[in-house]
């Protein structure tokens, strides 16, 4: 004989006035400030579900390496006599300095979405009564945003790199010059020293040496010329960055820049996050964000204002390209200062002299710091 | 000046009035054309009326109360306090609001258990579980009501809270007891400062003064424990339209955490919306998001509901239904407190109710005995000779005064007189052979003793 199973207990404290007034449990970590996986996860879920969003990260970052990539494989393939293969050192900046650019517009409405939404769509004040910490509210949306467009970036640079690594023509041997003139590829400044004392008329045609301290004119090269010749850092950096467009990155570049592209995305979003909270407007946020990158960057780093170089270096976009890895060309083919010495090997590809690894790191960081800290504090004092 | 639409809530507020049985039927009325043919009428007339009883009392009283009489409140409320005895700012928290006198030698009253009664019908609870929201349980609206401290705290007690925005003071000073396992009406005029009272309570804003508590928890030092506690909407609900309600209510039992996801089914059927659940919120009607409002407010299996205008934008149909489901939100031992302009939503769904105008608390306590000690109601008395009734009333003393009109003599009743009057002057006339042939009475109701006591619709103050 079996005893009746007990019924289940009731979710809803129907009809049981005693155990209502009882209660007094709080669920745990409600005041925590760090975000719950499910809190994390239902956030993602309202940012993936807005489909205009979704569309617009889609077209943005996915869509121009698709259709690129995808018309060129299609030529090649239809008349490979007339279209040579789809991967092309040239075509793979281009696509990944359009995909740096729109990245960050992407990712700063992105984050100007996920602060605002839940304030314009009413949501904010039933998620402060439900007594969870507001700073956890604010740092749930940070690896929910980001959850859409790190991938999103991840599979467009994937495809770029998959395409221009295996339907690449091959690799050259030498790196052309000016004047025609080839050097052999993958020199250090050292091997390309010796060369140039080696070679000093096709050197000469290939490189515009400045006139070195103390001479009279046009530095000498040659076997009588001296050890180290005052231009020879530019003339390297003019080497390396023929190089670099006239191959296809290697395998550790195209990793560096992949994950360049990840951290300017991360800085868009987060940017746009912290301004889009502070500012409690998504249109605002975005229009301020497009055009830092498309009009004050872009100034900034082309042009050394007298006297204000250090605050033109407080421009995170500014410190980002600084940050640019040596196997990607710039935006624009402009500019170009020393090569090594940065991070990732950067050449500070900009018209404004390099800044320090440190100063650029800390430009950075600051950015993301100081607009999550104001956005978090505005969110956690705003009248819900 | 902001004016109420008097004839709107009239529509709806036709008044408590009723007729007593007595002397009710005319003379030699029911003799008049019987036959063979009446007595058929009669049978179907009869059966027509028991059927419609029949139907009316399987339903809640709740749409047509008014029809029925005003029922008596299931626990007895101490006698009413005369007109203007009730302070403005509200009584501290150890004086009874209702007048009924505190227990001796306990200040803080009775404990839980002997002080929160709940008179609920067993009938049928799983009715409003069910999404019948139509057909929820039978039982008297009116809750038993405590106005001694409980043990455990007030569900809402504030003490000076005010809130300014610039010169503009919102909240005024406000002292607020807000009792436990009630319907409890915060009731004023558009811009009274309802919502911002509610906004303060909740954490949405802060408050510029004054202290306040949710269910014996002062916030804001502990409103993270205070609001786990509680559910609300706060202006109208509003949702992530491109979600579904499901979704919507996924994001809400994620931010509070603990049971509220597994509450998530329950709380839809609660509120009958499960067959739309999976459906966005911007295909939703304005009477499912207020549904889909309640049922996050319900994630949290609260003690205490606060719920802002919660009928607004609902048609008749949808009204009743939110009315219902906030009884039945009672019945089970929350506490729901029902901001609204709407007197007669008020009147309807409370067991006692707090007037707030120009964001001061100019009265409180159960709504029988504010309104039945707000003003004088009134008696037409139909009788054969008016003239000599009115005379005969006149020397007893009875009543505040009579007056002849064309339909026969109309008796004011004093402030706070009984029903028992009406039951004595009947008796009177009767006794000095005047023939009685109806008696009608007129109860201040909710609406005019609002009127009173606002300041909105002349400076009565």
């Amino acid at each position: 004989m079996t005893s009746p199973a007990p019924a289940a207990e009731p979710l809803l404290s129907e009809g049981r006035s005693p155990a209502l007034r009882g209660r007094t449990t709080v669920p745990r970590r409600l005041g925590a400030a760090l975000p719950t996986w499910d809190l994390i996860a239902t956030k993602h879920l309202e940012l993936r579900k807005r489909r205009g969003l979704m569309i617009t990260v889609a077209v943005m970052i996915i869509a121009p390496t698709v259709l690129v990539m995808g018309l060129r494989l299609g030529f090649h393939l239809f008349d490979p006599a007339h279209n040579g293969p789809a991967g092309d050192p040239g075509v793979f900046s281009a696509l990944a300095n359009l995909m740096a650019e729109f990245g960050f517009i992407v990712a700063a409405v992105v984050g100007a979405a996920a602060a605002t939404t839940d304030l314009s769509d009413g949501m904010f004040r039933y998620l402060v009564i439900t007594g969870r910490s507001r700073l956890a509210l604010y740092l749930a949306r940070i690896p929910a945003g980001l959850a859409i467009l790190v991938p999103a970036v991840a599979v467009a640079f994937t495809m770029l790199c998959l395409v221009t690594a295996y339907e690449a023509v091959p690799q050259p041997t030498t790196v052309g010059m000016n004047n025609g003139v080839s050097i052999p590829a993958n020199y250090d400044q050292a091997q390309l020293q010796t060369w140039v004392r080696q070679h000093p008329a096709a050197a000469g045609q290939a490189f515009q040496f400045g006139p070195g301290p103390g001479s009279g004119g046009s530095t000498k090269v040659g076997p009588g010329a001296p050890a180290s010749y005052p231009g020879i850092a530019t003339a390297f950096s003019d080497y390396t960055a023929a190089e670099d467009a006239q191959f296809n990155p290697a395998p550790n570049e195209m990793f560096k820049i992949g994950l360049w592209l990840e951290l300017e995305i991360g800085i868009g979003f987060m940017v746009g996050l912290g301004l889009g909270s502070l500012t409690g407007q998504r249109t605002l946020s975005t229009i301020l964000l497009i055009g830092l990158e498309i009009i004050v960057t872009p100034i900034l780093a082309r042009t050394a204002i007298p006297y204000f170089l250090d605050g033109q270096r407080l421009d995170v976009g500014v410190a980002m390209d600084q940050l640019r890895p040596a196997a990607l060309g710039p935006a624009s083919g402009g500019g170009g200062g020393p090569g090594g010495g940065l991070f990732f090997g950067g050449r500070g590809a900009l018209g404004i002299p390099p800044m320090a690894t440190w100063a650029m790191i800390s430009v950075i960081v600051g950015w993301i710091v100081v607009w999550s800290v104001l956005g978090a504090w505005r969110m956690m004092t705003r009248d819900a | 000046m902001n004016a109420i639409d008097t004839r709107a809530v009239s529509h709806y507020l036709a008044g408590p009035a009723r007729w007593t049985a007595a002397a009710a039927v005319p003379k030699g009325g029911l003799h008049h054309g019987f036959g063979g043919g009446g007595i058929i009428l009669v049978i179907l007339v009869l059966a027509a009326l028991v059927f419609s009883v029949t139907r009316i009392r399987g339903r809640r009283h709740t749409a047509h109360d008014d029809d029925w009489g005003r029922r008596p409140p299931t626990a007895p409320l101490s006698p009413a306090e005369p007109p203007g005895t009730a302070t403005p700012a509200g009584p501290p928290p150890h004086v009874t609001l209702s007048g009924a006198p505190a227990a001796a030698g306990s200040p803080a009253g009775p404990g839980p258990s002997d002080s929160f009664v709940t008179p609920r019908s067993p009938a049928s609870p799983g009715a409003a579980a069910n999404g019948d929201l139509s057909t929820a349980p039978g039982r008297t609206p009116r809750h038993a009501i405590s106005f001694e401290r409980p043990a455990d705290g007030w569900a809402v007690e504030t003490h000076g809270l005010t809130k300014r925005f610039g010169a503009n003071v919102a909240v005024n000073g406000v002292e607020l007891l807000v009792p436990r396992g009630v319907a409890f009406g915060y009731l004023g005029p558009n811009g009274a400062g309802k919502t911002t009272l509610i906004r303060t309570l909740l954490g949405l804003t802060r408050a510029d003064g004054g202290t306040m508590s949710l269910l014996g928890i002062p916030v804001p030092a502990e409103r993270k424990r205070a609001q786990a506690r509680v559910g609300a909407i706060v202006d109208e609900p509003r949702f992530h339209p491109h979600l579904t309600g499901r979704d919507n209510l996924r994001l809400l039992a994620a931010a509070r955490g603990g049971d509220a996801r597994q509450r998530i089914g329950p709380s839809l059927e609660r509120v009958g919306l499960s067959a739309r659940a999976d459906d966005k919120v911007s295909s939703y009607s304005m009477g499912m998001r207020q549904r889909l409002g309640v049922a996050s407010c319900l994630l949290g299996d609260p003690e205490l509901l606060v719920l802002d205008e919660p009928m607004n934008g609902l048609d008749p149909a949808g009204m009743h239904e939110m009315r219902a489901m906030i009884i039945s939100l009672v019945d089970e031992g929350r506490t729901v407190v029902l901001s609204s302009h709407l007197l007669d939503e008020v009147e309807r769904t409370c067991d006692a109710v707090a007037i707030v105008d120009r964001g001061r608390v100019v009265r409180q306590g159960p709504i029988d005995e504010l309104t039945r000690g707000a003003s004088a109601g009134s008696l037409q008395v139909d009788c054969a000779d008016p003239a000599r009734a009115a005379q005969l009333i006149d020397e007893a003393g009875i009543a505040a005064g009579t007056s002849l009109t064309d339909a026969g003599m109309t008796v004011t009743l004093p402030a706070g007189s009984s029903r028992e009057l009406v039951a004595d002057i009947n008796r009177r006339l009767v006794d000095a052979g005047i023939s009685v042939y109806g008696l009608q009475e007129t109860r201040a109701s909710l609406e005019e003793w609002f009127l009173s006591v606002t300041t909105r619709l002349g400076e009565h103050s």
